[in-house]
């Protein structure tokens, strides 16, 4: 059973993670006065990206053929870890929040050297940026995840998210400022506004969509789909503070994940709407931002506690 | 001793009989047929070592019993023979390697053999440093390995970057062992024995026990290269020939831990504090050592500064193992001790790949500057992917064995915050940012690495690139390892737990390293290969439908693109270079031309070790500023020098008489 509930979890991340994306872009359209794509657009996107011709760069080599792949499964992998809901996560051991955050690097390992790969300096300069900003945003997850598991004493996943109890006050305002801290994250993982511009024109400006310049086909399929799974995965990182653990129902389940994706992709689109994308030099101080934000509400709640 | 002539007492003293007789066989008069028969013979000793670690007690399922022969001057126990797996383990494939390595310098009608002796007598005195249970026996190893060390390193020795790197090396060694003599000479006045099996002392007992301790750590820490002991590993491994190098960042800077663990046992359980001093030293070795390699150009050197890094995750690990002792907690100790282990063993394979990898580009292009380097990829692809797996090892990065090791310090971390909860659990939280924070500078230092070395196009053209066998099964050898432990640590980690519970562990024998649950790695892993060979083979089938063809990059319309418009490697970290400019003494130089004809413009970015530039060099040009006061008694006549000799025993038997 649990292995069932474990498969249609990610099932579920993998179906939905485009519409999430669609829902986010619909927003941000009507928020900026314009009627805009369908919601359904990213699934046609990924259709029309399916049957294309693969072109690959003269200079490039296995690594581009390879890395997509890899980026495409290990996010699957990543996803697999994640509680969907009361269930039980496909992989869940002691210690699995380590696997996580690594799972991740082991994804961004491989789509910087396949950016470098082509040998220009676009992507180059993406490449750069992710590797230096991927640094200061890896403190973040631990100073949030990382420190409610350090609170419970549980090292995964699922059993973190399970021992969040909002019932006393403190314990509420530690949790809603880790889900801030969570959702500044969740920009810089996933390359939006105010880090990284999706919609942007110009290859000197972009983050992630500069690293994927040079692929097409069938590798920009998996490339785009790993990063809406991507997003995705960061949306229920953020969803799972809220269940309220104690009464599980598949109703309230149901109702939450809904309710959570909505409000979090009119909050995508409104923080898209209303910034504009910061500096390339001034990216590390927002993170370093949010990063103080975890230690000092780390360091409030162990006073108050 | 008692048992001199059983089976196993023969193949271990022969393995090391047959390690020494090559030698006898570079009196062959012909360079290459010498090389090839002394380091065939030095092969097979190898070899029986290794088979005949791996058939004592420590590996298979037998009861662990002393073996002690040689009149008690040699014992191999569990963590000894730990060690002895090693250093056998990185000594076979770096020395496949030598075959094609030294028939290099043989081309070039260089003499090789005082070479491959001083080789061969670093190995046996490496393994003999491992397993001896005697003071003075440990220190004549450890001296005959820092010398042959300094000689084989002077192989090139009219380049005067050696005479300096290996000076460096020389220095540091012997400051080195005078501290090693002084804490033995303490351990002798405390026990009144020169065997380690004496030594059990208590830290409760006075202020001498503290001393050893701090002592230890200083002598055996400049060996493994500690952070503000480190200085002379990033000059010395760049100079020192490549197996060299291999050997030395993959071995011999262990044996600085194996000396620190050793310590432990005859000092233990420890205070606190001591477990907090390793674990704070420890993780400024692991930032500082990855931020520094960020800065370099010269391979050798970056992957020097990362040997750095991993001690500092080993002794991270080491300090975990000391709190759980101080605290009496078997759960922690065997966590914490287990993680620096399988790390020692786990660095030892992929640094030493990562050398030999670095030393083939090298003998190819002739520069160890990363910045000439590029497009290898389309030259030598199977040295690019075998690069590669090592690369991903050394970040950390699942699926290989990097990964196991630091999982299990991660997991140490969790385990001290839960057994002693109070303000523990904020400080481990401190402490495991900080790793991932070097896992993170990892990723982005060997990313740097990788695609400025192997991936785009060339920047320096060269003919051929070749490659021999000889080369592939070494590389090979080391990856299959990486993988291996990576895809199925259990064994490895059985191997560890059982070194710890029973030399480290004074308690019952705890399992928190077995109870992880291996099993989910292996198949995680085994289904992410899968998953990706199934998609490979899809990908195929549907792009034979779809089509599949290869075009020139995007450049903005801009047709001319050449190799030297590639980001390079100063480009890539320039960012985090920028940031950590106080700290690492940065320099870059920008001049641009201005006028209406612009002139070519210059770029140059170096960096220097802070210890080194700021606190090395300045006592050591104090100390000659002092030497050169005293030189007015440095005198010509011998008659003089007599007269020095008297007035000082005069001296000391004054000192001795009135005592």
């Amino acid at each position: 059973m649990d292995i069932l509930q474990g498969i249609i979890s990610v099932l579920i991340i993998l179906g939905f993670a485009p519409l999430f994306i669609g829902l986010v872009n619909k927003q941000k359209a009507k928020l900026t006065g314009r009627i805009g794509a369908p919601i359904l657009q990213p699934y046609y996107e990924l259709q029309r990206l399916f049957k294309k011709e693969t072109i690959n760069a003269n200079t490039s080599s296995f690594i581009s053929r390879f890395s997509p792949l890899l980026n495409f499964v290990s996010l699957i992998t990543a996803a697999a870890m994640l509680p969907v809901g009361f269930w039980k996560p496909l992989i869940s051991f002691n210690g699995d929040i380590i696997l996580f955050a690594y799972i991740l690097g082991l994804s961004r390992f491989f789509q910087i050297l396949a950016a470098m790969d082509i040998g220009s300096s676009f992507e180059g300069m993406g490449a750069a940026r992710e590797a230096t900003f991927a640094l200061f945003a890896e403190p973040i997850f631990f100073f949030t995840i990382g420190s409610i598991s350090f609170i419970s004493g549980y090292t995964s996943l699922f059993d973190i998210y399970h021992s969040i109890q909002l019932d006393n006050i403190s314990y509420e305002v530690f949790i809603v400022i880790c889900s801030i801290s969570v959702f500044m994250l969740a920009v810089t993982e996933c390359s939006r506004m105010p880090v990284d511009d999706p919609n942007t024109h110009l290859e000197l400006t972009m983050i992630h969509e500069v690293m994927i310049l040079d692929n097409s086909g069938l590798d920009l399929f998996l490339y785009q789909y790993s990063s809406y799974i991507k997003l995705f995965i960061y949306t229920i990182l953020e969803i799972s503070f809220f269940y309220p653990f104690s009464q599980q129902s598949y109703l309230v389940g149901i109702l939450i994940f809904v309710f959570g994706s909505l409000v979090l992709s009119l909050a995508l689109a409104v923080v898209e709407t209303i910034t504009s994308r910061y500096k390339m030099k001034n990216i590390p101080q927002y993170l370093l931002f949010a990063t103080a934000i975890g230690i000092l509400n780390l360091l409030i709640y162990t006073f108050t506690k | 001793m008692n048992s001199l002539l059983n089976s196993d007492n023969i193949l271990f003293t022969s393995a090391f009989a047959i390690q020494f007789i090559s030698i006898a066989f570079l009196f062959i008069k012909d360079q290459h047929k010498a090389l090839f028969a002394a380091n065939t013979v030095l092969l097979i000793g190898l070899t029986l070592g290794l088979f005949s670690t791996i058939s004592s007690a420590l590996f298979s399922s037998a009861e662990i019993s002393l073996q002690s022969i040689f009149f008690n001057f040699i014992r191999l126990d569990e963590l000894g023979t730990f060690f002895l797996f090693i250093i056998q383990l990185v000594a076979i494939p770096t020395t496949i390697y030598n075959f094609s390595y030294l028939s290099h310098y043989i081309e070039e009608n260089r003499s090789i053999k005082s070479f491959v002796i001083f080789y061969v007598l670093l190995l046996i005195s490496t393994q003999f440093i491992v397993i001896a249970n005697q003071a003075i026996l440990f220190l004549v190893s450890w001296e005959i390995m820092s010398i042959t060390g300094y000689l084989g390193m002077m192989l090139e020795k009219e380049k005067e970057e050696v005479q300096k790197g290996s000076f460096y090396y020389f220095a540091a060694s012997h400051v080195l062992i005078f501290i090693l003599y002084i804490m033995f000479f303490l351990l002798h006045q405390q026990t009144g024995s020169w065997f380690f099996s004496d030594y059990h002392l208590s830290f409760s007992t006075g202020i001498v026990v503290p001393i050893i301790f701090i002592l230890s750590f200083i002598g055996f820490g400049i060996k493994a290269g500690f952070m503000p002991f480190h200085f002379w590993l990033p000059q010395a491994h760049p100079i020192a020939p490549t197996v060299l190098s291999a050997f030395l960042s993959g071995v011999i800077i262990k044996m600085g831990i194996y000396g620190i663990l050793r310590t432990y046992l005859f000092i233990k359980p420890v205070p606190e504090w001591a477990g907090w001093f390793i674990l704070i030293v420890s993780i400024i070795s692991a930032i500082f050592g990855v931020w520094y390699a960020l800065a370099q150009h010269d391979i050798k050197r970056l992957l020097a500064y990362h040997s750095i890094e991993n001690i500092g995750i080993i002794g991270i690990g080491i300090g975990i193992g000391f709190i759980g002792s101080a605290n009496n907690l078997p759960a922690v100790e065997v966590l914490g001790f287990g993680g620096a282990l399988l790390h020692t063993l786990n660095h030892a394979i992929f640094k030493s790949l990562l050398f030999i990898g670095s030393g083939v580009v090298y003998q190819n292009l002739g520069t160890r500057n990363i910045e000439l380097m590029g497009g290898i990829v389309h030259r030598a692809k199977y040295i690019a992917i075998l690069f590669l797996i090592g690369s991903v090892a050394i970040s950390g990065v699942p699926p290989f064995n990097g990964f196991i090791s630091e999982f299990i310090i991660y997991t140490g971390f969790f385990k001290t915050a839960n057994e002693l909860k109070n303000f523990y659990p904020i400080l481990m939280l401190m402490f495991v940012v900080g790793l991932a924070f070097v896992g993170g500078l990892a990723v982005a230092c060997f990313t740097k690495v990788n695609s400025i070395m192997f991936l785009g196009s060339e920047r320096k053209a060269v003919k051929h690139f070749y490659t021999s066998i000889y080369d592939y099964i070494s590389l090979g050898i080391f990856a299959l390892l990486c993988i291996v432990i990576g895809f199925y640590p259990q064994p490895f980690v059985g191997i560890v737990n059982k070194v710890i519970v029973s030399n480290f562990v004074s308690s019952h024998p705890s399992s928190a390293l077995i109870n992880i649950d291996w099993l989910f790695f292996t198949i995680i892993f085994s289904i992410i290969a899968l998953g990706i060979f199934f998609l490979f083979l899809l990908k195929g089938k549907l792009e034979k439908k779809f089509g599949k063809r290869t075009s020139p990059a995007w450049g903005c319309g801009y047709e001319n693109i050449n190799p030297r418009m590639q980001y390079t490697a100063s480009s890539f970290a320039d960012e985090l270079n920028e940031i950590s400019k106080s700290v690492l003494v940065y320099h870059k130089k920008v001049e641009v031309s201005n006028t209406a004809f612009p002139l070519p413009s210059k770029f140059e970015s170096h960096s220097n070790d802070f210890v080194d530039s700021k606190i090395v060099l300045p006592s050591y040009k104090f100390l000659s500023f002092l030497v050169m006061k005293i030189k007015f008694l440095s005198q010509t006549d011998i008659r003089y020098y007599i007269g020095f000799i008297l007035i000082i025993i005069t001296i000391y038997s004054l000192i001795a008489f009135l005592w």
